[in-house]
């Protein structure tokens, strides 16, 4: 290896750049196709396989509007019936809404912000793989007949083993929770690279508004997913091991539930909205030939529409008995979120007013989304009142409302995409002879079916009956719904023979054809596997990134890293905000270990859903180790210096410097993983204040010595960690200081072990005992995380992939063990004074 | 950006969320002390004014930022960039002062458990 630039010939510069770039970065063909890791090709693949889940999720829709179509219909049995609309909602919500959107940013994210990748390319392939794993585990349930039937909010008590003793609802926990760990990958790297990997030049200010889009989208999921994930958790091991977490007879409450689910479920409506938000942005410009209107006022409202839109989730849960005062500002908050939405489509319209609009097929389902989204919105408004939602609460109209906002917000912005960036993966335009008629098939047939669920739910029509007698008046609109239905259907039909007809048929076009102006329009059509053969530098924007001329001068690897070097796959990093280049970040190259580190995730799940416990830990071990394993080809394995990238401009690689995308990731990943800590200390705590049957007849005394040991011993294993970074700076090896580390945490995993085993009540019998072992539990799993870091420093260690330079490693260990430290502090200190703040004020 | 800006430290970008992230503190905050003082049947008197010291509390900790923010000037040494995340952090703290008061600003007048 060197550091010598190998530069392209000087004949034919381009087309030799090329192929020396698709040496490197394509992905190999046949059963290499599983070791992918290229932005493009995951982003493709997430793409494909939410079509196809929003294709079986449809036709599940389909069937319960034949079910309704008529009164007393025998079309489906009840059972049936309930697995059918839960896996509906489940499906569209998980399996294609979120994952879509992942591959809608995976894929455009790097093009838009002049990146070849994004920057942890395993990880992309692991939330992929993870994500195709879980889906196909809910989907595999359905096609047995045990797929979960409480609804797609699988509300306690119905979902509890009292009144779902199957599987059902277990395939929903940890299906769902494995697809989740996928979105989790997907937006810590998505944050990370935003914030570090752009075009250099891109500042802040410069980034197209898609980035400002995605990047607050990332950091909702980073806050978001966390209490789901910790109730699927909660959900499961009561219903695996009976914790009474959600068990009123034993101190749990089923209210815990529908708190830890809409934390989750109400910003997920905007995690959902907000991309497509960003790809509208991004399009109706370009399609209004002129610069977006309110750019600053974009970025303010999403800001505040992020953070809003966490606190509103109890107007999920306006009907269950919450004092009057918190109704009233919930509803409060629940109207003010309209602000910040209202900001961004008056920008769109503004944006509309001052151009020149082009009316064609993007533009038509923009305009079907305005005239969706609105309705949607306007009855969101009315949901947020305390005393109409008490009236249309858990009827029809919700069902309308939801689909009017969800459906509204994604569809029609979605096929907007779709038709708008086609080009850029076929290099072909649509035919509008197909595309037109398919638009307004669609629109129509989703008016004529979600509009006349209003009607029916202001007639009172429950949501999730199977069928009715026929005398209660909505005879006619569910037929006129269910009518609708088949001609959305018919359209959505018609829109997919229309890209298959594009694709082999379509009109060829040349790169740009919108003359959008934009970066991803500046790459070969279809893009490369590199996406850029030289990087640009950003002089304007951010409706300019990238000038006429600017593809062909790329091309000619005139920009950044116009050539190629060791047969590394590299990009740039830069300065957060000011976009100057600061890095040069060498990326993984394709390899198996994400497809197989998911796929014994997934038979750790599998031996759960079978309560098969100790193949599952077996399974869990694997996957501990395929990731110590993939620490071991990370980076780079000596000291490199400055190197140069072009323009006269040199950087050190990211593994010799300190603020490199590891360090950011793993801040993010402590940010989701704190969310989800205090996501547990609430639980905890609601269930003290909230819950019946508290407190416990008999509760225990803290064991305040082995409290203390475990804090000592936590800061100890901190400590030596500070003592090993210091050592290997210093070119040290630091074996003793990691040695140290590790027993310190071996004795906290000992002393709280004990801890959980002196627990009175029992974890099973009250939930305040079963609180406490979740908090004491956390602090295990985490001390027991730190001993995998310290294990992966030894190996890199000796590896020689850790130098005084190139000391990543040490400082990601000790960012853990701090972490573990705070949080093993609160939690013991809160299982310590839990019994007396039980004795003295619960009574 | 030009060669002879200072880059505005990305630390910076928690301006950006400081209103909301107080916004976000005060809303649970407020719905903790409401729960634990009517679970608990705590007076009506020092319940509300508990709920009214959160919340003026709160405001007061969005008035300084806004004020922070409106003394600082990046833009003097950060050009364009510092400009544009500065009047982005201090319109995203004026709506948060705002979210404020609309969705808890009512919260001392009305009754309390009910």
């Amino acid at each position: 290896m060197s550091a010598s630039v190998d530069r392209p010939p000087q004949r034919s510069p381009a087309l030799r750049l090329h192929r020396q770039l698709a040496a490197i970065w394509a992905t190999g063909p046949g059963l290499q196709r599983l070791a992918a890791v290229n932005h493009s090709v995951i982003g493709l693949r997430f793409m494909a396989t939410a079509f196809i889940f929003f294709a079986i999720g449809g036709v599940l829709g389909m069937l319960t509007r034949v079910q309704l179509a008529t009164p007393t219909a025998d079309f489906m049995a009840p059972e049936t019936y309930n697995q059918v609309f839960t896996m509906h909602g489940s499906m569209m919500l998980f399996l294609f809404a979120i994952p879509l959107v992942e591959g809608v940013a995976v894929y455009l994210t790097p093009k838009i912000l002049g990146a070849r990748d994004l920057a942890f390319p395993r990880l992309t392939a692991f939330g992929y793989w993870c994500y195709l794993f879980g889906a196909t585990i809910l989907t595999g349930a359905l096609l047995a007949g045990v797929a979960p039937d409480t609804g797609w909010f699988m509300y306690t008590p119905l979902s509890s083993n009292v009144y779902t003793p199957g599987m059902n609802a277990d395939v929903w926990l940890l299906g769902v929770t494995f697809v989740e760990i996928s979105a989790l990958a997907f937006a810590v790297e998505i944050i990370v690279s935003i914030l570090k990997i752009r075009a250099p030049g891109m500042s802040l200010d410069r980034m197209p508004i898609f980035g400002w889009y995605m990047l607050i989208t990332a950091l909702m999921m980073v806050a978001a997913f966390p209490p789901l994930i910790l109730g699927s958790i909660l959900l499961e091991v009561e219903r695996a091991f009976h914790l009474p977490f959600f068990d009123p007879t034993r101190g749990g409450d089923p209210l815990l539930w529908q708190h830890l689910f809409w934390l989750f479920g109400h910003p997920d409506v905007y995690i959902i909205f907000l991309p497509m938000a960003g790809v509208l942005s991004t399009i109706i410009p370009v399609l209004a030939g002129g610069p977006l209107v309110g750019y600053r006022a974009i970025v303010v409202a999403i800001i505040a529409l992020a953070f809003v839109s966490f606190g509103i989730w109890v107007h999920h849960m306006f009907t269950v008995g919450i004092p009057h005062l918190a109704l009233a500002f919930f509803s409060a908050s629940s109207a003010i979120v309209a602000v910040p939405t209202a900001v961004q489509v008056f920008a769109w319209l503004a944006t509309l007013a001052h151009g020149r609009p082009r009316w064609n097929v993007p533009m038509l389902y923009v305009f079907g989304f305005f005239f969706i989204f609105a309705m949607g919105g306007l009855t969101g408004v009315m949901l947020a009142m305390v005393p109409f939602d008490w009236q249309a609460h858990d009827s029809y109209f919700v069902i309308a409302h939801m689909h009017y906002v969800v459906a509204g917000a994604l569809a029609f912005p979605m096929l907007a995409a779709l038709y708008y960036w086609l080009p850029l993966l076929t290099g072909r335009m649509a035919m509008n002879q197909l595309s037109v008629p398919a638009f307004w098939l669609v629109f129509v047939g989703f008016n004529l079916t979600f509009f006349m669920m209003h009607l029916t739910g202001l007639r009172g029509m429950p949501r999730r009956i199977y069928t009715y007698s026929g005398d209660e008046g909505w005879n006619s609109l569910n037929l006129l719904s269910s009518v609708g239905g088949f001609i959305m259907t018919i359209g959505f039909a018609l829109v997919v023979i229309d890209l298959l007809a594009q694709l082999r048929y379509g009109r060829r076009t040349r790169r740009d054809p919108w003359k959008a102006e934009s970066l991803e329009w500046a790459m070969p059509i279809p893009p490369a596997p590199y996406n850029f053969a030289s990087i640009p530098f950003v002089r304007a924007g951010p409706d300019r990134t990238a000038p006429e001329g600017l593809a062909a001068s790329l091309a000619r690897g005139e920009g950044y890293l116009g050539f190629v070097r060791n047969g590394w796959q590299e990009t740039l990093g830069v300065h957060m905000t000011s976009g100057a280049p600061e890095q040069l970040i060498v990326l993984s190259r394709p390899t198996y270990l994400p497809f197989y580190t998911a796929l014994a995730t997934s038979v750790a799940v599998l031996a759960m859903l079978f309560q098969f416990y100790l193949s599952a830990l077996a399974a869990a071990l694997v996957v501990a180790g395929l990731l110590v394993l993939a620490g071991q080809s990370a980076g780079l394995n000596r000291d490199y210096g400055p190197l140069p990238v072009g323009q006269g401009v040199s950087v050190p690689p990211h593994t010799e410097l300190k603020g490199s995308p590891p360090w950011w990731a793993l801040i993010f990943t402590l940010i989701a993983d704190g969310t989800l800590f205090v996501s547990l200390l609430f639980g905890t705590l609601y269930l003290w204040v909230s819950a019946p049957n508290w407190p416990p007849a008999q509760t225990f005394t803290p064991n305040l010595g082995l409290a203390l040991a475990a804090v000592v011993a936590l800061v100890a294993a901190a400590t030596a960690a500070r003592g090993s970074q210091r050592s290997i700076s210093a070119g040290g090896m630091a074996l003793g200081w990691i040695g140290l580390a590790a027993i310190g945490l071996v004795v906290v995993i000992a002393v709280v072990v004990g801890l959980i085993s002196g627990i009175v009540p029992r974890p099973t019998e009250h939930a305040l005992g079963a609180t406490a072992a979740a908090l004491l539990a956390y602090v295990t799993f985490h001390a027991g995380i730190g001993l995998l870091f310290l294990l992966s420093n030894l190996l890199r260690l000796r590896a020689g992939f850790l130098s005084s330079r190139r000391s990543i490693d040490p400082r990601l260990t000790r960012l853990w063990l701090d972490y573990t430290v705070v949080s093993g502090v609160i939690a013991l200190g809160l299982v310590s004074a839990l019994p007396a703040l039980v004795r003295s004020l619960g009574t | 950006m030009t060669a002879r800006t200072a880059p505005v430290p990305p630390g910076y970008l928690w301006w950006l969320a400081a209103g909301f992230l107080v916004w976000g503190s005060a809303l649970v905050v407020v719905y903790a002390v409401h729960g634990i003082g009517c679970t608990f049947a705590w007076s009506t008197g020092p319940l509300r004014l508990g709920l009214a010291l959160v919340l003026f509390a709160h405001l007061a900790v969005i008035g300084w930022i806004w004020h922070r923010l409106g003394g600082v000037d990046p833009s003097r040494d950060s050009g364009q960039t510092g400009v544009f995340l500065r009047m982005a952090a201090v319109w995203a703290t004026i709506a948060a002062f705002a979210t404020t008061i609309f969705t808890l600003g009512a919260t001392p007048l009305l009754t309390v458990c009910l």
